[in-house]
């Protein structure tokens, strides 16, 4: 049924798009709650012809830089489609791009031209323009807002080409067939956890690499609704594989993702573990308030779907396997999972229908899966949407890898890990001490599987380098592998298991290692605890930062109006003290390293921007700067006192 | 095969008595006017379903019995089963087939109604020679008089049936919320008692199963399937789109089980009672299985149709009633190339 467009580069996959797909939808935007606009292949392949012809008018060279401030929006496709189809490439970055971030991007890409979305982020440029010296043309992409002057607006330029268009000015097709399969198509500079943006250099063949091969099967009647800030490269691979496949995506935002989903019915959709926590969370909520017997009819269709599944998983070798698998034990088990699975089956196939049906439909209703990318999935929330019949593929990468390494195939789901590495790629899993290769060696037991260790990959997919960093790229990739700075193993039923961060990894005193991921993850899930970060480098012991949940607080009747007022009541800090107990404690699994020893209480939520990218991951240093001295409190020279857990 | 006791005791009576109530009162409360409504306007759906449900199903019931030269009593039960309108698992079998759930609704509301006037009808033509039979045999036991379909019994029965599903609509117009779970509670009891009679049944007459001839076990289930094929076939040959193909086919195989059990408990008396209940109840444990095989089967061949017609309609909500959706050339089979939202947007309908 699937059959992507396959070109050389992007600009020949949107011409072929057009030549498919013609007047059917390509994107579509929102105007009011039932009113959506669409942009067929054709006419946004037309206009981007405009706008490069425009852009090379403007004096835009072939391989030049162009920068793209803006968030998801039409108009942000439509110059993405003018700068691939002139042969340049863009530099992009979202509306909360900070004013040093702007500084130091635009001067280290040698940006000329630039895309900026709105008035706000206009007067923003425009107030750094001393320190933007080779800063020379401005392009508004708002086409309501008025542009001053010396300022571009999208629609001037557009409308320009066009006329030297109808006569017959062919540069924009001579540009594109000039393009190289090494030329890049975009430099994006990560966000990153760890110092200042690096510029990661994306080829048209990084990214052609990625639409041949993901493992996901589209056609022209899916619907895709996009959330996800489309500069990043796991959003913006992803709309490029809907424009190969024909489908049209729709764009949302988190406030009106509820409508959305019930009004587009997606059948795919990409997003962070975030979304999928909130939506978990939701259902869970509705669950808890309906009445007694709803409540029971779906915690038995639950049951029951998770005894159908796990007895399923057994049979098709889909469970999580760290060990190697026991023959005896398969043939014991096997025939006692068939009985289960004939008993439950009738049963579940009831409540799958009466019950779990309607909670899909919460969702839209016509998922066929999703995919989970940018950052961990807590395994409970992977087990409920998997046993709730909503497919997550989590999915693992990076921006260097532009992005996707592995990913779950939608027929052979393993829980708990980010499925086999995708075709063509090569992953290694090396020893951090010795640099050993542990996976794959044949000298190692099982050819090194179950075995943890850093993750380095090789592939079409992995980046160019860093621009004008030679001695970071060299680091970064040796040889042609790259090292992803992540931990993990492959299982024995060959999928890749993240295990944390190689870097994030907290060494005590004692000289124990710890991850800090899954011990933040777990307090998380605690409906009073809105983000937490562990700390305890080279100290004796760890200690966390915690930002309580107004929400969670307010559910049980707090009239604390902000964070900052609910932090200074007392009760607050017994409630989050008893809930770390209960949750990291030796009875739970936790090392007695692991456990934590102190906290402190932040009356100030972390935010995008600022002390968490883009995908909700947290920027550790941020965090560890602005609360240096909190941080410092947990460990005093002598014993802290209160607080203590 | 003779029943020597009475296959229900007193008790299993009054839980099926509760579970005809607590369906039909799902049943209600799954209804709302609208549904009234939406029967006008599929006027040719509505029509070909009719065609099907009174037409065919009562003739292939009747045809089984003649086939496998049922005994009286079974051979009038499997027409009354043939004659019934449809039940509402039928429409969860259409949504889950891909087939047009508001036809099925549709179809349900007006054969529901419809048959307080077609199954008096229909019972009288088509059970003459088997009351004649009985009236013979009982004249020969020299037991009775004359037997006759109990006609007005039997409207009486349909119109006592329908106070529940009055009901269900009043409380789903009252509160929705509690509708869905008095209609989630009711499928789920129903499943329950089904199970707990034919467990019963199994248990005290031992050999239940293996006494009842083999033909009866046939008529059982060939009557749900029978229904599921024609009615399929012929909504296609008179060119209805897939989804209504399969609506109409679910809901022709689909009979109302519980109507049947409070007609037969409330107007048949014993000797025949007990027979006639058996298969009824055998009919509702099969058309479980069937419908269940069948809705996955068309799941399966109807994928790709509906995909297409859901992305078509959805394109209609959000873009307005005059867009139109042109596929790739040669993406579309035939079957929907001139109207790939099935019937349901005029503006997607093309020379």
């Amino acid at each position: 049924m699937d059959n992507r467009i396959l070109a050389e580069n992007l600009a020949e996959l949107y011409r072929e798009a057009a030549v498919r797909y013609e007047s059917l939808p390509a994107f579509a935007t929102r105007n009011k709650e039932l009113e959506w606009h669409p942009v067929s292949f054709r006419e946004l392949y037309e206009r981007g012809l405009d706008l490069a012809t425009g852009l090379i008018q403007l004096g835009v060279k072939a391989r030049e830089h162009i920068g793209l401030f803006g968030d998801n929006r039409f108009e942000w496709i439509l110059a993405d489609y003018g700068t691939q189809l002139c042969g340049a490439v863009d530099v992009p970055r979202g509306r909360d791009i900070t004013e040093d971030e702007m500084i130091y991007i635009i001067n280290h890409a040698q940006i000329k031209v630039a895309f900026v979305e709105t008035r706000v982020l206009l007067r923003q440029v425009q107030k750094l323009k001393k320190e933007l010296p080779k800063l020379k043309e401005i392009i508004l992409l708002d086409p309501n807002a008025e542009a001053p002057k010396g300022v571009h607006r999208l629609d001037d330029i557009i409308a320009t080409g066009a006329k030297l268009r109808a006569k017959g000015d062919k540069r924009a097709d001579e540009r594109m067939k000039n393009i190289k399969p090494d030329d890049l198509f975009t430099l994006i500079y990560t966000s990153g956890t760890t110092g200042k943006p690096k510029g990661v250099m994306l080829t048209h063949a990084n990214m052609m690499s990625q639409v041949k091969v993901i493992p996901i099967s589209l056609t022209c009647t899916d619907r895709v609704l996009s959330i996800l800030p489309i500069w990043h490269i796991f959003e913006r691979v992803f709309e490029v594989f809907t424009i190969s496949c024909g489908v049209c995506t729709y764009y949302s935002n988190i406030r009106n993702l509820a409508d959305d989903l019930r009004n587009v019915e997606p059948t795919f959709m990409g997003s962070a573990p975030r979304l999928w926590e909130n939506l978990h969370q939701r259902i869970l909520k509705r669950v808890s308030e309906a009445h007694p017997m709803r409540r029971l009819l779906f915690h038995t269709a639950y049951f029951l779907s998770r005894q159908y599944k796990n007895s399923l998983f057994f049979l098709f070798g889909r469970e999580l396997r760290l060990k190697p698998a026991s023959v005896i034990k398969r043939v014991v088990l096997s025939p006692l999972h068939l009985l289960r699975w004939i008993i439950v089956t009738p049963f579940y196939g009831f409540f799958n229908v009466a019950v779990l049906e309607p909670v899909r439909l919460s969702a839209g209703g016509s998922l066929k899966a999703t995919i989970s990318g940018g950052g961990a999935l807590p395994v409970e929330i992977d087990r409920f949407f998997n046993y709730v019949g909503i497919p997550v593929l989590e999915g693992y990468g990076m921006t260097e890898t532009s992005p996707v390494i592995a990913v779950r195939l939608e027929d052979h789901i393993v829980i708990g890990t980010v499925g086999p590495a995708l075709a063509h790629t090569e992953i290694r899993i090396m020893n951090l001490e010795s640099g050993e290769v542990i996976y794959p060696n044949a000298n190692q037991p099982h050819e090194g599987r179950g075995q943890r260790g850093e993750i380095w990959i090789k592939g079409p997919q992995v980046m160019k380098g860093y621009f004008r960093e030679p001695e970071k790229t060299s680091e970064t990739i040796r040889n042609g592998w790259l090292n992803t700075g992540d931990l993990g193993m492959i299982t024995f039923n060959n999928c890749l298991k993240i295990l944390g961060r190689s870097k994030a990894t907290i060494v005590l005193l004692s000289g124990e290692n710890l991850e800090p991921a899954p011990i933040e993850m777990r307090l998380t899930q605690s409906t009073y605890i809105e983000h937490c970060m562990v700390v305890g480098q080279d100290k004796k012991y760890i200690g966390a930062l915690i930002v309580p949940s107004l929400e969670g607080f307010r559910g049980d009747g707090t009239k604390a109006k902000s964070l900052e007022e609910l932090v200074e009541i007392p009760d607050v800090k017994k409630v989050i003290q008893n809930e770390i107990k209960k949750m990291i404690s030796i009875s739970n699994g936790y090392k007695r390293f692991e456990l934590i020893q102190d906290f402190r209480l932040v009356g100030e939520d972390f935010k995008v921007g600022e002390e968490l990218t883009n995908l909700y991951k947290m920027k550790r240093h941020v965090i560890t700067d602005k609360y240096a001295r909190l941080i410092e409190e947990m460990y005093p020279a002598d014993n802290a006192k209160g607080g203590k857990v | 095969m003779e029943f020597t006791t009475q296959l229900l005791y007193p008790i299993d009576q009054v839980l099926l008595a509760v579970m005809i109530f607590s369906i039909m009162f799902g049943m209600g409360a799954s209804l709302t006017i609208d549904d009234f409504k939406t029967v006008v306007r599929y006027p040719r759906g509505i029509l070909i379903g009719f065609l099907s449900q009174f037409g065919l199903m009562p003739f292939f019931a009747y045809s089984l019995a003649i086939f496998f030269e049922l005994p009286p009593a079974y051979a009038i039960s499997i027409i009354l089963i043939g004659c019934l309108p449809g039940g509402t698992t039928s429409n969860m079998f259409a949504y889950f087939a891909r087939g047009s759930v508001a036809l099925s609704i549709a179809m349900t509301t007006a054969s529901t109604i419809l048959a307080l006037l077609m199954m008096p009808i229909l019972l009288e033509f088509y059970t003459e020679e088997f009351t004649r039979q009985i009236s013979e045999e009982m004249m020969l036991a020299g037991t009775g008089t004359e037997f006759v379909i109990p006609t007005s019994n039997i409207i009486m029965s349909l119109v006592l049936v329908l106070v529940p599903v009055a009901m269900g609509m009043f409380l789903r117009y009252k509160s929705p919320l509690w509708a869905k779970t008095a209609e989630d509670t009711a499928g789920f009891m129903g499943i329950i008692v089904i199970i707990y009679l034919i467990g019963t049944a199994f248990a005290r007459h031992s050999g239940l199963m293996l006494q009842t001839p083999v033909e009866i076990y046939l008529s059982a289930i060939s009557v749900g399937l029978l229904g599921f094929l024609f009615g399929y076939w012929m909504s296609r040959l008179f060119r209805l789109s897939p989804i209504f193909q399969r609506a109409i086919s679910l809901e022709t195989g689909i009979q109302n089980g519980p109507i049947a059990f409070a007609i037969i408990l409330l107007s048949f008396a014993e000797p025949i009672q007990s027979q006639m209940l058996w298969l009824a109840i055998l009919y509702s444990t099969f058309i479980v299985m069937t419908s269940s095989f069948i809705t996955l089967y068309y799941r399966r061949v109807g994928k790709f149709d509906f995909e297409v017609y859901k992305n078509t309609t959805i394109h209609n909500r959000l873009f307005g009633d005059s867009y139109v959706t042109h596929y790739p050339g040669g993406y579309l089979p035939k079957r929907i190339s001139k109207d790939p939202s099935q019937g349901s947007i005029p503006a997607q309908k093309r020379p």
